[in-house]
Formats: structure tokens, C-alpha cells, sequence
């Protein structure tokens, strides 16, 4: 048994993540940071745009075949998505759906770590998001579509729902994977609703390991390269049914907050 | 907040006479209506102050909502189209259904409406009042064809602005000049329209309580729309090419044709 350390897939940048994930030697990047296709909205909302938009898709081989590796910044404005980062995301499932019906298919990784739609973008992003759902469902039909959801950040908003259309969801130990940010809850809903400060709560309420529990995900990876390369590779191999998008049985919502958890087993 | 009347006015004007389906929470409104002699399934999310969730109760999209919108755009009759109506102030903020998993049920109706679309079932939204967030996402931006009163209280947008402010940390008067410099920011329907969002505005003498001629001009209108029944079967990326979208979206547009141009080198 080899005695090395683990090599940590979430400190990684996105383009190294992408890298790290396609085949030795295969990575190309498509629309790469010196094609300067960046945001022209930032600046005047007090924001440093990044040359990349803070999205890199990357072609390859995984496990020796045809591939793209969509990868968002968690570092970059939360890893949000704007209309740049969401019009390559679409148009990546939408050239990987071209692919498979032509029956020469690209495999496609989502590696998402992302707070979800831009707000410095709202409306351009949202119908951006609206493509990337309808894409993930068409080529969902073809192929299996994986998600990787092992950054910092997870997955929230409007990419979290996108993400639980994908056939393959994997997630780490340390992703959290929500519709609404802890903030965001806390701003809506008041402080006794969401502590947004209390960061083990909100890992147990919307952790990688709780998602894995509720069987939201195929498979469950720890922070180490070599271990998420074999799951994304096993995904497209073998790839495992993920239960229907129907409701599972839940507590009483009328319980209070505290009680209602308790009854999922998650420790308030 | 008081919670919005007008979905439910819509729906039940534009559905008048049809018998609901049952079996759905009492916040998801759906009937099969006929519309100048189309079979169409209306749809709607509306306010129950009595639901079990607490922090679904003012027309939210909660667990409930998502996983019972599914229910009824999956149960649409063969040869019939669907008609979302739009008055959605946003996604459920609550811990009990973040633990839940409510990215699952907003998943489950755009599920619903994507396969719904892409089966044939041509899709059409009407949106009457707010369509925030993700409730947008799973009720209505997955249709084909998408019209609007224009009303100045349409909302559309991404979250509250309180929020917004939170996590972008600017001001609300900073927000006010950001959304007159860069459109995707501001909240208003004919603004959104100008981004190639909208298929069509509607003018309207009272939003919450249509007159008679409000709806015949919207049931004129999506008699026009099932007459052409591949208006409601276009994918959302068709939008791309909408009028208005050819310069709003121009980057979106750049975006698209590099990749595909740079896909196999």
C-alpha cells in the first residue's frame, strides 16, 4: 500500500482542478485566459474582472476517451456564475449533446464550485442558468452527466438545482450543497432561522456527508485527487442509478427548528 | 410582506369553469383548461397561509411547491399544453428545507417542464407578478414562449435586494445606479424584456384583478401562441436569438460560437 499523502483536489485552482482530472498530457483549454473574453459589467460595481470570467472548460481524454472538464473559480467572486461563465457551461453541454448524436461522445465534468448566479449579473445569468438546466436534461438522455461538486465553496442557488438534474453527482466530505447560501437565509429569514456564523451547523445541515446519507449523491470522495479521478472515471464506467426527483419522507416541518432536526438525525 | 393576490387571479380567470386537479398542496393550483378550443394544463404557485412549512407560506417555492408543480406538469393529458402562471416571490429561506434538500424540489419541476417541452407538450408562461430566483428557474423560464404584463409591479430578479445588498456589500442607493448602468441588474419587466427574456408585453388596467378586456387580450394572444404550437416547444438557448438578445447578450452569443469553434482543434 502506497504510503503517500493524499494530494488535496480542493486547493487547487479551477484550472488545475481540470487539469488534475483529465488524462496526462490531454488538457486543452478552450476560450483560455489570453483570448481575454472577460466581464465588462464588473467595474462599475467596484469589482476587478478576471480574464477567464472565473469559468475554464478544458478538452481531453478521461479513461482514454473524448472529454470536457467545465470548471468554476470558488476563488473569484464566490465562483459565481455570470454570462460569460454560464454561456460556456451551456454551450459545453450543448456541443457534448451534438457529440453524443452524432455518436462520437464527449465525456462532460461539471466541476462545480460555485455560490451560484452572479448578482453583478442577475438577469443575464438566470437566463444562462435556464440553458444550462434544459442541456443538462437533454444530454442526461444520452449519457451519463456528472457533477463533482469538492471545492470550498460547494454548490448553491440557482447551480445547486442545476447540479441535481445532473444522472452523477459526486461530492466530497467538505462541499456543502444548498439552494440558499447561509447569508442569504440569515438576511431573509433573521438569525434564529440560520446563524450564518455557526459553520459546523451549516455543514451538517447541508454537508457532502449529509447529501451522501439522504442518497442526493452517487458517490461520496474524500479531498484527494487520485480518489475523485477513479470516481469520475468509475461515473461514466459504472455509472449508479440516483433515486427519482420525488420527495423522501421528512419530519413534521411544523416541529420547531431544533426538534425537526433531531428528527433527521442532524445535531442542531 | 402581504401576500400577492394575482396568480391566483389569473389562473382561476384564465381557467374558469375547469374543475381543479386535486390530489396537490393548496398552494399548487392546476387545471386543464380549454383556450380557444387547446387543451391546456394551467399551472400555478400561490400563497397558503396555512402551509406546513413556515417559511412557505407567502407563495414561496418551498419543498412542497416544487415537488407538487412536478406533480402536476408530469401529469399533463396527452395532446394538451401547459401554461405556467408566474407570481413567485422567491425560493423558501428556511433551515428545515435546506436540511430537506430544496435544490431536489425546484429541480423536480424544471425536471417536470424540461421533459414536459421536450415531449411535446408545447410550454407557455405568463408571468403576473414577481419571478425571483430560483422560483423563476422552476416555473416558468423553462418555457418555450413567455409573456408578461407590463406592469411596473413585475419583479424579476435573482434575490430580494436587501440580500443582494448583504452579499455584495453596496449600498441600496449604490444598487439603484448599478441597475441603470447594467440592465441585468434592474428588477423591472421591460428592462428584463430588452435582455430577449420576454416574447411578448401585455399592458393591463388592474394586475390583481383583471378586467375583461385584460384577459381577452392574453387569451388572444396565446390563442395566437397554440395556433403555432413550435413557439412553446423552443429550448430556453433559442433565446440567444431573439431580437433584443442580439445585442443584450452579444457576449453570451461570442461565447457560444468560440466554443463551438475551438471545440475540436
Amino acid at each position: 500500500m502506497s504510503l503517500l499523502l493524499a494530494e488535496s483536489f480542493a486547493e487547487r485552482s479551477a484550472r488545475d482542478r481540470a487539469r488534475a482530472l483529465l488524462d496526462a498530457q490531454s488538457f486543452r483549454e478552450l476560450l483560455d485566459p489570453f483570448q481575454r473574453i472577460a466581464s465588462p459589467y464588473l467595474e462599475a460595481q467596484g469589482v476587478v474582472p478576471q480574464s477567464d470570467d472565473g469559468t475554464v472548460v478544458a478538452r481531453g481524454t478521461i479513461g482514454g476517451v473524448r472529454a470536457c472538464v467545465v470548471a468554476t473559480d470558488g476563488r473569484f467572486l464566490g465562483g459565481s456564475i455570470g454570462e460569460i461563465g454560464g454561456a460556456k457551461i451551456a454551450g459545453a453541454l450543448e456541443l457534448a449533446r451534438r457529440d453524443a448524436e452524432r455518436g462520437t461522445p464527449t465525456r462532460l465534468v461539471l466541476a462545480l464550485d460555485t455560490g451560484g448566479i452572479r448578482l453583478q449579473e442577475a438577469n443575464l445569468a438566470i437566463l444562462t442558468v435556464s440553458e444550462i438546466c434544459d442541456g443538462i436534461v437533454a444530454l442526461r438522455e444520452l449519457m451519463p452527466v456528472v457533477a463533482l461538486i469538492a471545492g470550498r465553496v460547494g454548490v448553491y442557488g440557482g447551480l445547486s438545482l442545476s447540479t441535481a438534474l445532473c444522472s452523477q453527482i459526486i461530492v466530497s466530505e467538505g462541499a456543502r450543497v444548498g439552494l440558499n447560501g447561509p447569508d442569504v437565509v440569515e438576511t431573509e429569514s433573521g438569525i434564529d432561522e440560520m446563524d450564518s456564523s455557526d459553520r459546523p451547523l451549516i455543514w451538517r445541515v447541508t454537508g457532502g456527508q449529509l447529501r451522501f446519507r439522504q442518497g442526493f449523491a452517487t458517490e461520496l470522495v474524500s479531498d484527494d485527487v487520485a480518489v475523485i479521478r477513479a470516481a469520475v472515471e468509475r461515473a461514466f464506467e459504472e455509472p449508479r442509478e440516483l433515486g427519482p426527483l420525488v420527495p423522501q419522507p421528512f419530519p413534521d416541518p411544523r416541529l420547531e427548528r431544533d426538534a425537526f432536526l433531531r428528527a433527521m438525525e442532524i445535531e442542531p | 410582506m402581504s401576500a400577492s393576490v394575482r396568480g391566483r387571479a389569473w389562473f382561476e380567470r384564465l381557467t374558469a369553469g375547469a374543475k381543479p386537479i386535486a390530489g396537490l398542496p393548496a398552494s399548487v393550483l392546476a387545471a386543464d383548461a380549454s383556450i380557444d378550443g387547446h387543451a391546456v394544463r394551467a399551472v400555478a404557485v400561490v400563497p397558503d397561509p396555512n402551509g406546513r412549512f413556515p417559511r412557505a407560506r407567502n407563495g414561496e417555492m418551498g419543498i412542497d411547491e416544487g415537488f407538487g408543480l412536478a406533480t402536476a406538469v408530469n401529469g399533463t393529458p396527452a395532446g394538451s399544453a401547459i401554461l405556467a402562471i408566474v407570481d413567485v416571490p422567491g425560493q423558501s429561506f428556511g433551515t428545515r428545507e435546506e436540511a430537506v434538500g430544496l435544490q431536489r424540489a425546484l429541480a423536480a419541476s424544471t425536471n417536470a417542464y424540461i421533459r414536459a417541452r421536450r415531449s411535446g407538450h408545447p410550454v407557455l408562461a405568463l408571468v403576473v407578478g414577481k419571478a425571483i430566483s430560483g422560483a423563476f428557474l422552476c416555473h416558468g423560464l423553462q418555457a418555450g414562449w413567455i409573456g408578461a404584463l407590463d406592469d411596473a409591479g413585475i419583479e424579476v430578479h435573482v434575490m430580494s435586494e436587501a440580500a443582494v445588498a448583504r452579499v455584495t456589500r453596496m449600498e441600496r442607493d449604490d444598487l439603484a445606479r448599478v441597475a441603470r448602468e447594467v440592465p441585468a441588474t434592474a428588477r423591472d419587466i421591460r428592462t428584463f424584456a430588452t435582455l430577449g427574456g420576454i416574447d411578448r408585453l401585455f399592458p393591463v388596467s388592474n394586475p390583481s384583478a383583471p378586467s375583461d378586456a385584460d384577459v381577452a387580450a392574453v387569451v388572444h394572444a396565446l390563442t395566437e401562441v397554440l395556433r403555432n404550437p413550435r413557439l412553446g416547444l423552443r429550448d430556453p438557448i433559442e433565446r440567444l436569438d431573439a431580437p433584443a438578445a442580439l445585442h443584450a447578450r452579444a457576449l453570451a452569443r461570442r461565447v457560444r460560437d468560440e466554443l463551438r469553434a475551438q471545440w475540436d482543434a
